[in-house]
């Protein structure tokens, strides 16, 4: 319980944390951002009903955090960073029984896969709202960076939650190899 | 899946959907009721953030001491000559006097802000400033600096509003250039490479006689955001393309390092 709620203030503190991370220089200008890495951890340890309410919840704190609302066009509307994440959270649910057997290299993965799919997602629909699509070096660090970010902080983060208690229920889980997504 | 699971994914979707079919004014509200929420905890960190970039201003290594002992000696030399002319107190006296009396000098009404943080997306080019609507900050409102123009409110909340700044693909400011009939539309790009990116001005004739250094300011054209007047940049490069000319412009503004800003809040 105590890494759960952990987990959903880690979320919140990532998106604070993020606006002061100043962006990097030599991946193109790229921002690092951190709350992928958090929500694939959850995704992979959490049960299927506690990963929807992680997705919603990071999904609609990061939307608040970042909507682009100009006069009255926005370019991607408030909800669709949950619909993204409950998305993701459900394809690596079928990985949690591997992922608690201690396979910590399943959640690194899954971070810069799912960075990289974020970043392309939300890329591709702002061009689509602007009408062309622009492809550059820059461009490909922007989407890059943060992935390959992911990938390298996410042993962190699983080292970080491993050492909090899991819980009686997510050790039930973990010896019947994933039994709360039943 | 069971039935159960079933049910709590659509749920989640079906409320997804929900949020995604709300008005660009519900959104802002939400928005500006997050901003409230947080406004203590973004506060708290850019006075971390403050605290860390004056940490890492005060160590260097050997190699950036070597730098900065070069660039002293150098500046030290200026400052002798400097002072030998006029005395360099003096002319730092006028210019500290010069940057505090902007306000008053200005036509218009500003309201000091600072910066409490920027850039947190990869995609838009924004920042945050600890004024809002408890000082009378509104949406759509234009922001600047005695260097030019940095920018308009979007989100406004009570203390906290998001700024879209300049150096945005999406902040489209009507500009003309000084010295000529040349009028185009200036907007940043969509992903910049460092915190002070080139700007384009378009639309512009593909047979104007436009040269690098000309100064290009805001047109005012009615009903914008912005008055008309305001620094926007330098002219670095002119090109003609097919059916209009295109210039590079050098923003007027540093914005790496930007820290203090105005909010125009109308015509004294």
């Amino acid at each position: 319980m105590i890494r759960a709620i952990l987990l959903f203030a880690a979320v919140y503190a990532a998106l604070i944390a993020q606006e002061f991370v100043p962006p990097v220089p030599f991946l193109g200008g790229a921002h690092l951002i951190l709350v992928p890495a958090l929500f694939c951890y959850g995704a992979l340890w959490l049960s299927f009903p506690a990963m929807l309410g992680l997705a919603v919840f990071t999904g609609l704190l990061s939307d608040l955090a970042f909507l682009h609302v100009i006069g009255d066009r926005v370019e991607i509307g408030l909800g669709w960073s949950i619909l993204f994440y409950v998305l993701a959270g459900t394809a690596l649910q079928p990985l949690r029984p591997v992922f608690l057997e201690g396979r910590w290299e399943i959640h690194c993965l899954a971070s810069g896969a799912v960075t990289l799919m974020l970043l392309l997602s939300q890329y591709t629909m702002v061009c689509l709202r602007r009408g062309s699509f622009l492809f550059d070096g820059t461009i490909f660090w922007h989407l890059v960076g943060p992935a390959v970010f992911a990938l390298l902080v996410a042993p962190l983060v699983y080292f970080f939650f491993s050492l909090l208690p899991a819980g009686e229920p997510a050790r039930r889980a973990s010896r019947r190899g994933g039994g709360l997504t039943r | 899946m069971n039935k159960l699971h079933v049910s709590l994914f659509a749920g989640a979707v079906l409320l997804a959907v929900i949020l995604l079919s709300f008005s660009s004014e519900r959104m802002r509200s939400w928005q500006s009721g997050y901003l409230r929420v947080s406004n203590p905890a973004l506060q708290a960190g850019s006075a971390i953030s403050g605290q860390v970039e004056k940490l890492q201003k005060g160590l260097k290594t050997l190699d950036e001491l070597e730098v900065e002992n070069a660039a002293l000696l150098a500046q030290n030399n200026e400052l002798r000559a400097a002072s030998q002319l006029l005395g360099d107190l003096e002319n730092e006296n006028k210019r500290l006097r010069a940057a505090l009396d902007y306000r008053e000098r200005s036509a218009f009404k500003l309201l000091p802000a600072e910066i409490v943080s920027r850039d947190a997306s990869s995609w838009w080019n924004t920042a945050k400033i600890n004024r809002g609507f408890g000082q009378d900050v509104d949406t759509a409102q234009p922001v600047l600096t005695a260097d030019g123009l940095v920018g308009r409110t979007t989100t406004v909340s009570k203390d906290v509003s998001i700024m879209l700044l300049l150096t945005d693909e999406n902040c489209q400011v009507a500009a003309r250039v000084e010295g000529t009939n040349e009028q185009g539309i200036l907007s940043g790009q969509r992903v910049a490479g460092n915190a002070t990116p080139e700007l384009v001005l378009n639309f512009l004739n593909r047979d104007a006689n436009l040269q690098p250094g000309m100064k290009v300011f805001t047109a005012g054209v009615s009903g914008a955001v912005f008055p008309a007047g305001i620094p926007l940049g330098v002219i670095k490069e002119f090109r003609a393309r097919e059916l209009d000319g295109q210039a590079v412009v050098e923003p007027a503004v540093d914005f790496s390092k930007l820290d203090d800003v105005f909010v125009v809040q109308g015509s004294k």
